[in-house]
């Protein structure tokens, strides 16, 4: 069957941005400082260079200097500044029905809202949105500018009643995305935040396709919403499998689900107020532990 | 239909013992009584297998949970209310006596 999904009217779209624009006003500020502490490089690169004037004399020019009676004058370093880097930040949301059952709703849709608000602050490049469930489609492409107007066009084309959770498809999806429209620089870093209740099937299949978009330089970050809290959170669900054992019976196995979860790189959320922390500690982990590329 | 679906097994039985944690698992949408109910003997912990019987909704489960979902025009993308019940003991096992 296919997810002939409908939108949602334009009056509704912008009823929602604006509700999810005023519910997340006060944290996008932080979460635009966090992402740019971050994102941007801190670390200056080394002096070097050979000037008239600069910052630091290089010795080893010192004695040829003085033996050509002070013609060659290049003795200077100076600190060039780093690069600016260039992004393409993908934001993968799940709009399949199962998040309207984890009462995950309100919260994607401020999630959205404050992500794409605070990178759009940030200026540090392009921007799209993606949906997720049965298909994954593009909402909103890389090439067009970000806004209010451009906020409730996404918002209308999330209904949240696709009838499965396709993330095998997405990870795929997103890859061929990154890989169509990466301009040969190699200043150019590609991101993908995904937003889902985080209950998906295929954990092996999705594990590899994760591992590859690593080696593709694709930073994938994933970001599971716990929208009901206590004994129903993600955190406490298990997962009962059968496994072949030595002789090949199907044996029960009952794990937590987490457990096999296959994205290395995820946070639990259960507030909006978490999202701006949550979302910095991840893709720090991710920068410090695979050392920038 | 995905081969998995989330379900809260739940029991009115008065005997705690056969009471489970409440929180959600998610089971392969195959199976029957049969797997259901070493589910809930897992889940429950019993020294000594119970077999159960298993309703939704107030019906009494006689297929796959597979069968049940696509009967009702529901997706995996729902989660189940699954109550169990010991199961009324199978005629081969009364005729023995
Ligand atoms: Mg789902």
């Amino acid at each position: 069957a296919t997810a002939l999904s409908s939108l949602r009217s334009w009056d509704e779209a912008r009823d929602l941005w604006q509700h999810a624009d005023e519910a997340t006003r006060e944290f996008t500020a932080g979460l635009c400082e966090q992402l740019r502490l971050i994102l941007e490089p801190t670390v200056a690169t080394k002096l070097r260079g050979d000037y008239k004037t600069g910052k630091r004399l290089n010795m080893k020019k010192i004695i040829p200097y003085i033996a050509s009676q002070f013609r060659k004058d290049k003795i200077w370093m100076r600190r060039t500044k780093p690069n600016k880097r260039q992004y393409q930040i993908m934001i993968s949301v799940d709009d399949s029905k199962s998040m309207a059952e984890s009462k995950a709703v309100e919260i994607a849709f401020q999630s959205i809202a404050l992500v794409s608000k605070a990178l759009t602050q940030l200026e540090s490049g392009q921007l799209s949105v993606v949906k997720f469930g049965e298909t994954t489609n593009v909402v909103h492409p890389f090439e067009s500018q970000f806004s209010a107007e451009a906020g409730a066009k996404v918002f209308r084309n999330f209904t949240f009643e696709q009838t499965r959770t396709d993330v095998r498809k997405l990870v795929e999806t997103s890859l061929d995305l990154f890989a169509a429209t990466k301009p040969a620089s190699e200043n150019l870093w590609q991101l993908e935040i995904v937003l889902s209740d985080g209950v998906c099937e295929d954990h092996d299949t999705i594990r590899r396709l994760v591992r590859r978009a690593r080696e593709n330089h694709i930073m994938l970050v994933f970001v599971v919403i716990d929208g009901i809290a206590n004994t129903e959170s993600i955190l406490q669900m298990s997962q009962a499998k059968y496994v072949p054992d030595a002789s090949g019976e199907l044996k029960l196995q009952v794990d937590k689900y987490l457990d096999t979860f296959p994205f290395e790189y995820y946070v639990v959320v259960s507030e909006i107020e978490e999202l701006p922390e949550m979302l910095a500690s991840i893709l720090r982990q991710f920068f410090a532990e695979t050392g920038d590329r | 239909m995905a081969s998995q679906v989330k379900v809260r097994f739940f029991t009115r039985d008065e005997d705690r013992e056969l009471h489970c944690p409440g929180n959600p698992v998610f089971v392969p949408v195959s199976l029957k009584r049969y797997g259901l109910s070493e589910i809930v003997n897992h889940l429950v912990g019993l020294e000594k297998p119970v077999p159960f019987d298993f309703l939704i909704d107030g019906t009494l489960l006689k297929g796959s949970v597979e069968e049940y979902l696509v009967a009702n025009g529901l997706s995996s993308e729902h989660s189940l209310d699954i109550e169990y019940t010991r199961a009324v003991l199978p005629p081969q096992f009364l005729a023995s006596f």
